[in-house]
Formats: structure tokens, C-alpha cells, sequence
């Protein structure tokens, strides 16, 4: 088919007018059946390049994506075009994927989406083994490359997939955002006689600037004026869960409408919240990285970040959800070198040590167990467990191996000896990433041409628009009211404690901490107390506390105050429990017991082993059916003792259980 | 393995129905080594090159033309035997057992599948075979010489059916022995196995090998020609009991017809099975622990070898 042909069969179906050229370049190469890694910016039509011609071909194309929300979008837009698209995907119910599949093995769909963690279903391979298969796409494929910012293990094994394909068969790998060594990367992975393109990444209406501060209230103080000003939405990215609340918080208080986005929260609601954003529910959504992958929302006005990310890449990533539709959008980055800080401990504690990895590959040499198995039989944390078993993947030192409806891993015959040297190599690049971005940050060339040359997108221009093309550098002045307000901020800010949930007791509700463990100096007061003889807690710390019931837990009556019994023997918290009760004016009971030994909760490294030294360990002596307790303990961490407690209560009936701590931990707050 | 990418069309030619075995075989050497092609020039020919070059029929190249259609899907296939930790070995390839071409010549399997240590193939081996429904006695002899075999660092290859497969599988691994498993079924639908004997795998002293497709389910066929295979990677066999008819029966005929040397337990006077026939058809008598029993040996293999062919013509 030559490009006047395709063009004509473009504007029938597609109802576009005309290829771009490097679109026809790509379309061009698959019609010969080659191998392509096509790197374009989001928004460009690099989709167009499969689509068109998964239309032309018989049989189905099988499009890799890694987000449900993604494949979505593409599936909607082109049934709306009359093109028979689908996807597989774990929020659909089995009937649906099953009828999906059916459909697919009688050659009646063009176009089928699926994860790469659907190539480990042995339904989907019993599926795959009859479906007409006209061409593969790999979307996303820097997830493929270590050296990538957003690698994703289940990768690993498209790019096996591509190389054990008959060599006749098209295979395109698309990206957005590749340095050089990662587009190199998955260039020498689609094999020999592969081709590879390039485009622009300028983007034309974006005013980007770097914003210079001194201390977390310039940030503050900064955000809210800032923030008022815009048309319309953006989003504010901060490094951790606990500043996405702190940041969250410190809007609404300016009367700006912002909302939390992170991991922690659970799927519905996170569901609900981007849900929210498309409909432009909130002026401004706060987020870590964990927003934004394959959303498609053109009208975005800005992107501020607090913290700067881990990578250039990162951030060319995050802003490259601005402004969509072309229009003019705000980019900030609002700097501090302290801020490497964070970064440095991310990369730091990337990877678990040596001894833990050993700890699984000698758990796996004797059985071949799952992820919460091995947890149980290694007491790692679950993201140090896959962590681990990502890494041994990749050596080639297990195998992921479907046993009924169970995921298990297997130690495999022969298996080279575990490489914990190739990683620092990662962590060297990780810390010359870094830097980069600071070199940007502190750069006094233009800001786009800086991010598009090291993105390899060699650039003479400058974009005019910028901060440094403008000389338009900014400073940060904190006015007395503003201090004052930022002061006021920080004396009533108290995080909340989730702990409702559809599956949990029904008694039990959200509570509150009087700060955040290592958000201020409370941590080590409390440390001090608690393992170093520091004597009871202070009346500084009861006050704060008393404070954050006023504000967060004062709306019901509570009918007594409980605490939760010590592990060893002292009396910190029961004292502390009764210096509230007094102030608080609700009577105590001591009624709360363990009725067994238990461990401390910090030994254990993850939820499962926590549980299990808690079940069953509490009872309680006193009239709890149709009542309700204010439930005190010092430090909330997994919250597994708390609901152990909440579990207990809801099997006597009562009506309430709301638990009110001294301070929240942030540990495990990335993401 | 030397060429993993040409493992789609290994699957492709060693899995198409109704081309038997042999003749896969011959395609498949013709193609490497006669035409010196690739796998991949060969699946890029038309159907009428596959009549002038290969002197394949119609239906031959309409076949070859579908198994093109269906590399890709081969490629999913391939993927995931992979990345479950199954390999995949051509009869070209270094690791497939030379034992195995030389006992059953040009019916050899196109391919191997299987998992654990591969260096099995090509040791010295020995295979214990027998009836699912097995007497004491029986189970007494299979254990003996699972033990002594393994004392004898031979690799035991054995069936995994229940009775004297299982007792000799079992009894090698309490001996601290090595032994390869030949499956009646495709090594995706063996998975309750793979867990039971996992830390063998894991050790390297157990292979698990099919040559049926990786999805293959168990069925009669499949076991009675999965027997063949068993004998085909032994250097010595030992038939613990034989019914009259049934998979051990028809193996220890195929390979006396071949002219293996069958090691049967002379059966006490009592029993009422097919061992006594199977000797007097020119198997070799054993006594309890393996010792070839001169006295009952018949004189001239030749014509023993004449009642077989009378067997197999009946």
C-alpha cells in the first residue's frame, strides 16, 4: 500500500486527512514487517502507527500497555471508529475476559489490549495459542530497561516474547520519554534489523521556570499565592505520602480545593479521585509520582512541583502532563538542593542487603513458594520481597511459575550465582541522574532546550518562554500574615489515621496522630521515652494531643478511654492514657489485656508476620456492646495492632473504636 | 540450547498432525544440513517451492503453510515454557541424548521439553518398567535395583505411573540417586508432580521430559507411545512385571524387535503374568537383584527374535 492509498483508507476510518511523515515512516517500515522502537512525545499519534495498520492486516494485534485506564481510552476511541478493539484486564470479570478471548480465536477483533502480566495467565496462553496473530506492540517500552525510570519486571519477558517471534512478524515498540542508553537498550532487544526513530520534544506552550527557595515555608508561602492565581487545574507533586497530605492541608486552608492522591490510597478511592480530576472537581490534585501514567487529560494549566524528581526523564515525564491541548501551561519547580535528601535516600534504600536476597534464594532452594509465603518464611517487607524476587527474575535465578490460581517461584536447576555487584552500577547512574537534575535546576541556559538535549533531542533553539529566556527569575518574600498562617499551620496539623475500610470492623473509625513521626522533632522525644529511660511523656506531648482530638476526634461521645497494653512491662501509655483522660473529662478502663505474650510489633518486618503475633492476643474485661472508646497508643505504624483491637471490639458489639496516637510514622511513604 | 529464536519453528515442525515422526525427521534434515537452509528461508518459501525443493504434496505444503500461520502463536508458546523454566531441545542440539537417536534411530522425538538438570540425558542409565498394578514381589525388585542401579551411578528413567514407575522414581531419590521422569502428557499439564518432587528438580538430581506438545493432557495413546521413549533413553532395561497386553507388554516387544537386550524377574511359579512370556520371546531372566539367571536363558536369539516378528504380524 503506498502512502496516497493509506491516506485515502486514513480518512475513511480514521478520519484523519494525513499522516504525519515520521507517522508514515513508522506505518511504512511495519507494512514490511520489520522491528521498530518508535520514541515520540505523548500526544504526537504514535498509537495511530499500530492502529493503522492492525486495521489493514488480518488477524489481531496484541498491544502490551501497562495501565488499565489507558487501554480504556484507546479501546473506546476506536469502537467509537467502528474498530473492533478490546482489552483484557483484571477489573473486568472472568466471563468478560473469557467472552473477549472467544472473540479474539475467531479472528473477530483487530485490535486486543492486555498488561504484560497477562502473558503469566495460562488462560491467556491457552487463548493466545489460537488467536490469529497479526502483529505485536510493546507500549511504554521503557519500562522494559533497568536503566529506565519506570522499569517493570514483567517487561523483561515481552522483550523475550519479541525475541522467540518468528522473524516475519511486525513488532513496534513505542515510548514517550528514552534517554539514549535506554532507547539503546530496547533497540538491541527488538533484535537484528530493527529500526528506530526519534521525534521532537519540544513542547511550544509551556512557560517553564525553576523557583529558587530557602526553606519549606518559601514553599508554603509560594504554593498559595501561586495557586490562586491559575486558570483552571494542575497538579502539585511532592516527594512523600505525608507531604501530600501536609501540602494537601495547608490549600484547603487558603481556600484552595486540593485533594491527596498516592499508593496508600486504596483502588476505589483512588478511582474516584481521577475520576474527579478528568471532571476538573479540584482546583488542584496533590500527588506523588503516582499520578499520571497514562492519563489523558488535555487541559491541565500546571504542574508545580515541591520536590524535585529522582530524573530529568522523571520530570520531563510529569510535566508532559501539562497543557495537552496546547494550550499555555505553568511549569515550576520550586528548588532546594536539601531536597537531594530524599533522593539519596531512595537510592540508598533501593535495594535490600545481600543477606536478605540470600534469605529467599535458601527459602526457594527448599520449597517453591509465593510472595506472602516467602514473606512469612523470611520476615522481609513486602517490597523488599519483590524487590528481591524482581532482581532474581532478571538473573534468571528463579522462575515465576503458575501452580492452580497461585503465583509461585521457582528456584531454577543450574542457576548462575546471585550478581549484587551489577547494582551498583544502577546505584552509581542513579546518583549521576540525580546531579543532572540539579545541574538543570541550578543551569542558567534555556530550560527546555537543557531538558530536550539531554533527552538526546539535539536542539540549537531556544524556547523564548522560560524563565532563563525571559530573565524573569523569581524570589520568594513570606509577608508577617503569612508567617503567622504558616505558624498556625503547623501547630494544628494533625494526620489522619485511615483506618475504615469495606472489609475491616465495622466499628472501627479514622483517627488522628498529633504529628507525623519524622516530620518533626516528636519523633525522638517519644524514642527517648519509650527505649532510652526518658521518663513519661511530657506535658508538651499530652497538650499536642489534646489538641488533635479537639480537632479531628471531638465530634462524638466516647464512653471511655482505653490503651493498648504494653509488650513488655512499663506503664508509658497507660500514664499517658490517664493524663487524657483527666483532660479530656472520659473516664478510663484498664479493661484492654493481651491474654498471651506477644512480641514487639517492630520486629517483624511485614503485615503478615504482624498480624500473626497479634491474633487473638487481646481480650477485654468490662461492658463493651453498644459503646464507644477513644482508643490511646503512642506511635501508629501498619496499623495492624489497631485493627487486631477494632476486630476484638466488633465481636463485643461495640459501637465505636477510634484510636488517637501521639504520632504517625512516614516510613514506606514513597510512591 | 545454540539457536533459541529457531525454538518457534522446532515447535511448529515437530507438532504437525499427521506427519509422523520419521518423516518430520527427514524434512528437518533435509532442510539444515542437505539444502543448508534456515528455519526461516524455509518458512518464507511458497507452497509450489516446497513441491520442487522438498518433494512435499499439496497437502503437505497447505499444512506447512498453516504451521507458518501459527509461528507467532509458537512464539507465546516458547515465551512461556521459558520463563516457567522449561527448555526446549532440538534433536541437533549438543544436550539431546545421543543414546536416544541410537536406540530409536530416525523416529527419534523432533524436540524435547523439560526441567532440571539436562546433563542427566547423557549419562549412563537404566529403566525400571512395570505394571501399575504390581505384586509385592514385584515392588520388592523394583526397589532392589533402583538401589543397586543408583549404587552404580546409573540414571533410573522411569514413567511416573503408579506401581513400579512411582516405586522406582521413589526409591532412586531415597537412594541418593538421579533419575529422569518421561511423562505420558505435556509438561504444562504436570504441575501437582513438579511440586512434589520440586527439591530434586531443584538439586539436579531429577529431569522431567516430555515429547508431547507442552499442553498435551494425558491420554492412553500417549502413554503407550511415551514407553518407546523410556526404552529409547536406557542403556539397560529391567521389566519388573508385564501383563500379557498394555504398555509394558507392547514396549518390551518394540524393543526386543529392535534388538535391545530386555532384562526380565524370572516370575515364581505361581504368578500369572506376561513376564514368563516375554522371556520366552528372548528376554533376558533375572533373578531378584538383577543377576542374569544363565540357566533359563533360551540358546539362539535369532529365533527368538523370529516369535517376536510373528507377534508383531499376528
Amino acid at each position: 500500500m503506498n502512502r496516497q492509498e493509506a491516506e485515502q483508507k486514513l480518512k475513511e476510518i480514521f478520519k484523519h486527512e494525513r499522516f504525519y511523515d515520521k507517522q508514515w515512516e513508522v506505518i511504512d517500515y511495519v507494512f514490511q514487517g520489520k522491528r521498530f522502537l518508535f520514541i515520540q512525545r505523548t500526544g504526537y499519534g504514535k498509537s495511530l502507527c499500530f492502529q493503522f495498520p492492525a486495521v489493514c492486516f488480518e488477524g489481531t494485534c496484541v498491544v502490551f500497555s501497562p495501565l488499565i485506564a489507558l487501554m480504556r481510552n484507546q479501546v473506546n476511541y476506536l469502537v467509537s471508529l467502528g474498530i473492533s478493539a478490546a482489552c483484557i484486564n483484571s477489573n473486568q470479570s472472568k466471563d468478560e475476559n473469557t467472552a473477549i478471548l472467544q472473540r479474539a480465536m475467531n479472528g473477530f477483533i483487530k485490535i486486543l489490549y492486555i498488561t504484560p502480566e497477562r502473558q503469566e495467565n495460562s488462560e491467556w496462553i491457552d487463548a493466545v495459542l489460537k488467536i490469529p496473530i497479526s502483529m505485536v506492540v510493546i507500549d511504554e517500552a521503557h519500562c522494559i530497561s533497568v536503566w529506565g525510570h519506570d522499569f517493570r519486571p514483567a517487561y523483561r519477558r515481552l522483550f523475550e516474547l519479541v525475541r522467540l517471534l518468528p522473524a516475519h512478524i511486525p513488532v513496534l515498540a513505542t515510548t514517550a520519554t528514552a534517554t539514549s542508553r535506554v532507547a539503546k537498550d530496547i533497540y538491541m532487544q527488538l533484535g537484528s534489523g530493527a529500526k528506530y526513530v526519534r521525534g521532537l520534544l519540544e513542547r511550544k506552550n509551556f512557560h517553564i521556570r525553576v523557583l529558587h527557595v530557602a526553606s519549606e515555608d518559601e514553599k508554603l508561602a509560594w504554593l498559595a499565592d501561586f495557586i490562586k492565581k491559575q486558570n483552571g487545574t494542575g497538579i502539585l507533586y511532592s516527594g512523600t505520602r505525608a507531604e501530600t497530605e501536609i501540602y494537601a492541608r495547608w490549600l484547603q486552608m487558603n481556600e484552595i480545593s486540593a485533594i491527596v492522591y498516592h499508593a496508600g490510597i486504596d483502588a476505589e478511592n483512588r478511582e474516584e479521585i481521577e475520576l474527579g480530576l478528568m471532571q476538573n472537581r479540584w482546583k488542584c490534585i496533590v500527588s506523588t509520582c503516582a499520578l499520571g501514567m497514562g492519563m489523558d487529560k488535555p487541559d491541565l494549566r500546571f504542574i508545580v512541583h515541591t520536590q524535585f524528581p529522582a530524573s530529568l526523564v522523571h520530570y520531563y515525564q510529569e510535566i508532559g502532563r501539562g497543557g495537552r491541548n496546547g494550550k499555555p501551561s505553568q511549569i515550576v519547580l520550586l528548588y532546594s538542593p536539601d531536597d537531594n535528601k530524599l533522593i539519596i535516600n531512595f537510592i540508598e534504600t533501593a535495594r535490600p542487603p545481600l543477606l536478605s536476597y540470600n534469605k529467599v534464594i535458601d527459602a526457594l532452594k527448599q520449597e517453591a513458594l509465593g510472595e506472602r509465603d516467602l514473606m512469612l518464611s523470611t520476615n522481609l517487607w513486602q517490597t523488599q520481597v519483590r524487590t528481591i524476587i524482581a532482581d532474581l527474575l532478571d538473573q534468571k535465578i528463579i522462575v515465576a511459575v503458575i501452580s492452580g490460581k497461585q503465583k509461585i517461584y521457582e528456584y531454577l536447576y543450574g542457576a548462575p550465582e546471585f550478581d549484587f555487584t551489577c547494582f551498583e552500577e544502577i546505584r552509581q547512574m542513579k546518583y549521576m541522574e540525580m546531579m543532572d537534575m540539579m545541574k538543570y535546576a541550578e543551569s542558567q541556559s534555556c530550560r527546555m532546550q537543557y531538558i530536550c538535549n539531554y533527552l538526546d533531542d539535539q536542539t540549537e533553539s531556544i524556547c523564548g518562554r522560560c524563565d532563563i529566556c525571559t530573565g524573569t527569575s523569581e524570589k520568594v518574600y513570606i509577608t508577617e500574615k503569612v508567617q503567622t498562617a504558616i505558624d498556625e499551620f503547623r501547630n494544628s496539623f494533625f494526620p489522619d489515621l485511615r483506618l475504615e475500610s469495606k472489609r475491616g470492623p465495622a466499628c472501627l473509625m479514622n483517627g488522628a496522630a498529633a504529628a507525623f513521626y519524622g516530620f518533626s522533632q516528636i519523633g525522638s522525644v517519644i524514642h527517648k521515652c519509650k527505649y532510652e529511660n526518658g521518663g513519661e511523656f511530657s506535658p508538651y506531648l499530652i497538650e499536642l494531643t489534646v489538641r488533635a482530638f479537639n480537632k479531628k476526634l471531638s465530634d462524638i461521645h466516647y464512653d471511655n478511654i482505653i490503651f493498648v497494653p504494653p509488650t513488655e512491662s512499663g506503664k508509658l501509655v497507660e500514664n499517658f492514657a490517664v493524663a487524657l483522660s483527666k483532660k479530656l473529662k472520659i473516664p478510663i478502663s484498664r479493661g484492654l489485656k493481651k491474654d498471651r505474650a506477644t512480641h514487639p510489633q517492630k520486629v517483624f518486618q511485614n503485615v503478615y508476620l504482624k498480624k500473626n503475633n497479634l491474633l487473638d492476643a487481646f481480650i477485654f474485661e468490662g461492658e463493651a456492646a453498644g459503646r464507644s472508646f477513644l482508643l490511646i497508643d503512642d506511635i501508629f505504624d501498619s496499623g495492624v495492632t489497631i485493627r487486631e483491637i477494632g476486630r476484638l471490639f466488633q465481636s463485643l458489639n461495640a459501637k465505636t473504636v477510634r484510636p488517637l496516637v501521639i504520632a504517625k510514622t512516614i516510613g514506606g511513604d514513597l510512591g | 540450547m545454540k539457536s533459541e529464536k529457531d525454538i518457534v519453528y522446532w515447535i511448529a515442525l515437530a507438532h504437525l498432525s499427521g506427519w509422523n515422526t520419521q518423516f518430520i525427521n527427514q524434512i528437518i534434515h533435509s532442510i539444515l544440513f542437505e539444502k543448508k537452509m534456515s528455519f526461516e528461508e524455509f518458512f518464507a518459501l511458497k507452497p509450489e517451492e516446497y513441491c520442487r525443493l522438498f518433494g512435499l504434496s499439496d497437502v503437505h505444503s497447505a499444512e506447512l503453510e498453516q504451521a507458518k500461520a501459527e509461528l507467532p502463536n509458537n512464539g507465546f508458546l516458547a515465551e512461556y515454557l521459558h520463563a516457567q523454566g522449561f527448555a526446549v531441545i532440538p534433536f541437533t542440539d549438543d544436550s539431546y541424548p545421543v543414546l536416544l537417536k541410537k536406540n530409536i534411530e530416525k523416529s527419534h522425538p523432533v524436540v524435547l521439553y523439560v526441567k532440571g538438570n539436562t546433563q542427566l540425558l547423557n549419562e549412563k542409565s537404566a529403566a525400571i518398567i512395570g505394571s501399575r498394578n504390581a505384586l509385592n514381589i514385584s515392588l520388592e525388585f523394583t526397589a532392589r535395583m533402583a538401589k543397586r542401579l543408583t549404587e552404580e551411578h546409573k540414571v533410573i528413567v522411569s514413567g511416573f505411573a503408579r506401581g513400579v514407575d512411582r516405586k522406582a522414581l521413589d526409591e532412586a531419590i531415597a537412594a541418593g540417586g538421579q533419575s529422569i521422569i518421561v511423562l505420558p502428557q505435556g509438561v504444562l499439564t504436570f504441575s501437582s508432580g513438579m511440586k512434589k518432587y520440586y527439591r530434586h528438580i531443584v538439586s539436579g538430581d531429577l529431569l522431567v521430559l516430555s515429547t508431547f506438545h507442552p499442553r498435551a493432557a494425558w491420554s492412553i495413546p500417549l502413554a503407550m507411545a511415551r514407553n518407546r521413549y523410556i526404552f529409547g533413553l536406557a542403556e539397560e532395561i529391567y521389566v519388573s512385571q508385564s501383563g500379557e497386553s498394555g504398555g509394558t507388554w507392547a514396549g518390551v516387544l518394540d524393543g526386543l524387535r529392535r534388538g535391545r537386550q530386555v532384562f526380565v524377574r524370572a516370575p515364581d511359579a505361581v504368578e500369572s503374568n506376561g513376564n514368563n512370556l516375554l522371556l520366552q520371546k528372548g528376554a533376558v531372566p533375572v533373578d531378584m537383584d538383577g543377576n542374569v539367571l544363565e540357566s533359563l536363558k533360551k540358546d539362539s536369539a535369532e529365533e527368538l527374535r523370529k516369535s517376536v516378528q510373528y507377534e508383531l504380524f499376528d
